[in-house]
């Protein structure tokens, strides 16, 4: 039957992945952003600098260095954070999802200091956003941060 | 010094249990599915890793350089892979030996897998299967009891090395003073 002569390939396949923006772009923008993180974190206001650093974060691309340039943006404010509690209550709720695949990404690191904020940011983001959280954290393939 | 450092150690297990706990209450959703490619066969996906769509992103969460937790799931089977704390080549031999020794016996276990994950020391396979037949929030109740008692195991029977080493010294020595 036809079917069967199907190869396998499934909508996951990288090759007919088509990249919505240029990665040159997209590190631009990481940059721009970096410097309002900055100013951010000199007032200090660090959930409007969280918030910046997690908005329109590169999970459409397939490109590593975009991921990892967020990444260490998104890293850099969680450092620099003096009050972990204060900095989740104010947080969009909309940007939850997002700041767990960091923190998942954080926690996969292996560096003592960064696993050991991360997990008390995993405890207190679990208590905020549920369950749901973690699920679409774990189960969205597609948009990998 | 050491007590402090004691201490600044189970600060951390806490968080690092509570998070190993929350993702396994989330990525054990598992159902039966048989497999895809050949007719009449079930097996674990997260094992055999056929069919890309089956299977979740793999989480890994560290507490520190040399303790990790890797957790795989699927849509009928999830895979916790853990590397214990080992401080000197004494606690390594231990926790080699101990883990083999629980490994050997994986089939009263149910849950255990035979032979660890690459990389790390002891590996668990759920399935739907123990889903039905068990409870899942035992299940995860089970494996986090197992991290915990695992380090305390490790430290007792380092203990228990040394002082028999200690005693069996000094009566070897007792016939020469």
């Amino acid at each position: 039957m036809a079917d069967d002569e199907d190869n396998g390939s499934s909508v996951l396949d990288a090759d007919t992945f088509v990249e919505t923006e240029a990665p040159a772009v997209i590190i631009a923008r990481i940059e721009g952003k970096s410097r309002q993180v900055e100013r951010l974190l000199r007032i200090p206001q660090y959930t409007e600098a969280l918030e910046t650093a997690l908005m329109d974060a590169p999970t459409q691309t397939r490109d590593e260095q975009c991921k990892a340039a967020n990444w260490i943006l998104v890293h850099r404010v969680l450092m620099a954070t003096k009050d972990v509690d204060g900095l989740l209550l104010g947080l969009n709720p909309e940007l939850h999802d997002v700041l767990m695949k960091y923190l998942y990404r954080g926690l996969a690191t292996g560096d003592r200091i960064t696993c050991d904020l991360c997990l008390r940011l995993h405890e207190k983001l679990f208590d905020m956003a549920g369950i749901g959280c973690i699920m679409r954290a774990i189960s969205d393939t597609q948009n990998l941060v | 010094m050491t007590i402090r450092f004691v201490f600044l150690q189970a600060n951390t297990l806490r968080p690092y249990l509570t998070c190993i706990r929350n993702t396994l209450t989330a990525a054990m959703c598992l159902q039966n599915f048989p497999c895809q490619e050949v007719e009449r066969h079930n097996k674990p996906e997260v094992e055999f890793k056929t069919s890309k769509e089956l299977l979740l992103n793999p989480i890994l969460i560290c507490r520190n350089e040399a303790e990790k937790c890797l957790i795989e799931s699927s849509i009928n089977s999830l895979r916790i892979s853990i590397k214990v704390k080992q401080a000197d080549e004494l606690e390594n031999i231990l926790a080699k030996k101990f883990l083999r020794f629980l490994s050997m016996r994986a089939e009263s276990f149910q849950v255990l897998r035979r032979k660890p994950v690459q990389g790390y020391d002891i590996s668990f396979l759920i399935t739907n299967f123990h889903c039905e037949e068990m409870f899942k929030h035992k299940l995860i109740d089970f494996v986090v009891a197992f991290m915990e008692d695992i380090d305390k195991e490790i430290s007792e029977l380092k203990l228990s090395v040394n002082t028999r080493g200690r005693l069996v010294a000094t009566e070897f020595l007792r016939q020469f003073t």
